[in-house]
């Protein structure tokens, strides 16, 4: 436990030396401003640059609230999403390339508090960011569109963390598991390609992790979805599972460490 | 010119001008970069958002 609170204090300090606490959460909520404003602003911009022929007139549909913080949610989902995978991606083996990790290796450290350390401080990291980008996105929508029900609000941005530390779990696990280069790409496939290819083949399964985003977006619309505690439970489950094998396969590589 | 409500649009501008800023200082600060120093110095100026976001990714040498 104490090996475990010392890690995580040099994690959070590593964290914040590079600035990840800082620019994570702004880079989201620039993506989740960004979209309630380009919407409400689409008229003038598209007078401005569109360079359109006279008489063109163009009708926007009209947003509901749910509309744009699913835009938003869409934002994070591919842009947020891929940045975060990136940075997370590299936490375990970077040590290990850089020699960072001999240092920690050499002590009398269990891989799990080491593991656990990495993976409380990337999950605390996307929790925030996320949070923040969806506060940023509910008051814009708020201010311009309209209000939604503060509860499923909180349920939404609740449920989509538990995607953003399912990601984490992921990404850390391919951080143990490969080097570098490795690590990342198989990464960006599972996870930001993931959620791509679930939305265009995804209509033949009903749950999936990938789908838990959508899912959580859907709970703020009336209709009830009765796969949704299903796509939780399965996301938590495979978030263990991600877990453990990290921690395994930690202590498998901890050999490959350049000294 | 169409006019614009800035109370809406400042808080987009804040967020830019604070990543543009940390990055720079950052930047002067660091002792080693990956790839040239001026290089990344003319992405974070030129590129908006994006420029300071990927040197924090890629640009940053941790040791």
């Amino acid at each position: 436990m104490k090996t475990f609170i010392i890690l995580l204090q040099k994690e959070f300090r590593e964290s914040w030396r590079s600035f990840k606490f800082l620019w994570m959460p702004l880079l989201f909520i620039l993506l989740g401003i960004t979209d309630p404003l380009t919407n409400y602003y689409m008229e003038d911009i598209l007078n401005a640059v569109g360079n359109m022929p006279d008489g063109f007139s163009l009708s926007l549909p009209d947003f509901v609230p749910i509309d744009i913080l699913m835009a938003s949610t869409g934002q994070f989902q591919s842009i947020g999403l891929i940045v975060f995978v990136i940075t997370i991606a590299g936490m375990i083996n970077r040590e290990r390339q850089n020699g960072t990790a001999t240092l920690i290796y050499v002590r009398p450290i269990s891989f799990f508090a080491l593991f656990m350390s990495k993976w409380v401080v990337g999950s605390l990291l996307g929790i925030l960011s996320v949070s923040l980008g969806y506060a940023g996105s509910m008051y814009y929508t708020a201010i311009l569109y309209g209000s939604v029900d503060t509860m499923s609000f909180i349920q939404m941005v609740m449920s989509y963390c538990v995607w953003i530390v399912f990601a984490t779990a992921v990404a850390l696990m391919f951080s143990a598991i490969f080097k570098t280069a490795f690590a990342t790409t198989f990464t960006i496939i599972v996870i930001p390609f993931g959620v791509m290819i679930d939305s265009l083949i995804g209509q033949y399964w009903h749950f999936s992790p990938w789908k838990l985003a959508n899912y959580s977006v859907q709970l703020l619309s009336d209709t009830h979805n009765e796969y949704y505690i299903k796509t939780l439970l399965l996301t938590i489950i495979l978030l263990i599972l991600a877990i453990i094998i990290g921690i395994l396969f930690t202590r498998k590589n901890a050999g490959t460490t350049k000294i | 010119m169409i006019d614009i409500n800035w109370a809406l649009v400042a808080p987009l501008l804040v967020i830019q001008f604070i990543l543009f800023i940390v990055a720079l200082i950052d930047l002067i600060r660091i002792h080693e970069t990956n790839g040239p120093k001026w290089v990344w110095a003319i992405v974070i100026i030129f590129l908006n958002t994006i420029g300071p976001i990927c040197y924090f990714i890629f640009g940053r040498k941790t040791s």
